[in-house]
């Protein structure tokens, strides 16, 4: 990929999730030909819990380049020095393509163009690459596609509710059922994903895209 | 100087196409609210390819004054996939004949004279551009505010076909005969003097 891409006039690529790139947990995607020096520099200073393209990586719905993004986002001291102490490695002008995939790490692709830029023509290519790289990676490295349980209607809607923090009261008041059926729909969804706890289902449910939070917000 | 760029020497430019497709993306989604996809911040369509030729007209400190494109008719283009019924006869295709579309003024360029003043240009180097690389004619579609200025350019137009309505304007497809008499009446009413176009030699990069 990365001789690919440097075909493309990318010099560097980093396609990882978002953790400690030199001390990389089980399962983690670390794809970089980051400078060491700023590897080594990035992980001393424990960036990976400050650095502001993880953070927007987690939420941007699709990529986005550094230089105007961050032109828009009034950004905290810490991170701000990322981003200064990155560009003194000639990590800068990048873009970022959020990876969202549910059950992996955090992850992201950032690339950095060279000194001639990019031809826009491949900026579609560029995207592909990033966002299978990723994929291929985490399965290679022992990452499964969990498949989730099958919830019905009323499950999804007890679900969604408890996830926006309503008491099994009032979730029953909102459906018309009473709060002993609440519990109850909530127990078989725990019991579904496996799991111990029902905040633990709850969780899972909205990682895993069952239920959507704004789907009752009116 | 307006560039022309192509498959051979699109390699030095990538900085300025990507700043056209940033200027297509401001103009057209932004400002007009085409209904056009965007691709990290770039107005990018289905016809984009290296075999379109780009003219780019740029400062000398390099700034993107304004950009166009020329497509082959041989390959798909607006006429024959989009545009198809502003066309009586049909959209003409031939090696020959290519098509100019996505007219893009830098969107901080004010409206009025200014503009004008870069169509004309821009005009100029199509002419320029069309006798270099051997065409015939440039189709072109034109809305209400763009087809009189488009026809009273100096080149001999000829119209493809009935005005169109559309929800939010008026269309028409044109076709523009390219000859070095039009090409002396565009430059004459632009007051230019002298080519406006230049063609990068690919070879540059490598010398330097």
């Amino acid at each position: 990929m990365q001789a690919a891409l440097a075909q493309c006039g990318i010099s560097y690529v980093a396609c990882a999730s978002h953790v400690d790139p030199l001390k990389p947990p089980r399962g983690a995607v670390m794809m970089v030909n980051y400078p060491q020096a700023w590897l080594a520099h990035f992980s001393d200073s424990g960036f990976a819990h400050v650095d502001p393209i993880y953070w927007a990586a987690g939420w941007m719905p699709r990529e986005f380049w550094w230089d105007t993004f961050f032109a828009t986002i009034e950004l905290g001291r810490e991170q701000k020095r990322v981003l200064n102490e990155a560009r003194e490695c000639g990590i800068v002008g990048g873009m970022t393509i959020p990876i969202h995939s549910p059950g992996a790490l955090p992850a992201s692709c950032s690339v950095v163009p060279g000194p001639d830029g990019v031809d826009p023509l491949d900026i579609p290519d560029i995207q592909f690459m990033a966002i299978n790289a990723h994929e291929e990676a985490r399965l290679r490295n022992g990452g499964s596609v969990n498949v989730p349980p099958i919830l019905s209607k009323r499950q999804r809607e007890c679900l969604a509710l408890a996830a926006l923090g309503k008491s099994d009261g009032v979730i029953g008041q909102i459906l018309g059922i009473s709060p002993r059926t609440v519990e109850h729909t909530i127990e078989e969804v725990r019991r579904k994903f496996g799991v111990s706890h029902r905040t633990q289902a709850v969780a899972l449910s909205v990682v895993s895209r069952l239920v959507s939070l704004n789907e009752l917000s009116d | 100087m307006i560039q022309i760029i192509t498959r051979e020497n699109r390699g030095l430019f990538r900085h300025a196409l990507t700043e056209m497709h940033t200027q297509r993306r401001k103009l057209f989604i932004d400002e007009m609210g085409w209904g056009l996809a965007e691709i990290a911040g770039l107005e990018i369509d289905q016809f984009d390819c290296e075999e379109a030729i780009y003219l780019i007209d740029m400062s000398e400190s390099g700034r993107v004054l304004q950009s166009a494109r020329l497509l082959p008719t041989t390959l798909p283009h607006m006429l024959s996939e989009i545009f198809g019924h502003l066309c009586e006869a049909g959209p003409p295709v031939s090696n020959n004949i290519w098509e100019a579309s996505r007219f893009c003024p830098a969107p901080d360029t004010p409206k009025g004279a200014p503009r004008r003043l870069l169509l004309g240009r821009m005009i100029t180097a199509i002419m320029e551009t069309g006798l270099l690389f051997g065409m015939e004619n440039v189709t072109f579609v034109a809305s209400a505010a763009l087809a009189p200025l488009a026809c009273t350019a100096g080149w001999r137009v000829t119209s493809l076909g009935p005005v169109v309505r559309t929800r939010r304007d008026r269309l028409a497809a044109f076709s523009a005969e390219i000859a070095a008499d039009g090409l002396a009446r565009v430059r004459a009413r632009n007051q230019l003097s002298a080519p406006l176009t230049r063609h990068a030699d690919p070879g540059l990069k490598r010398a330097a």
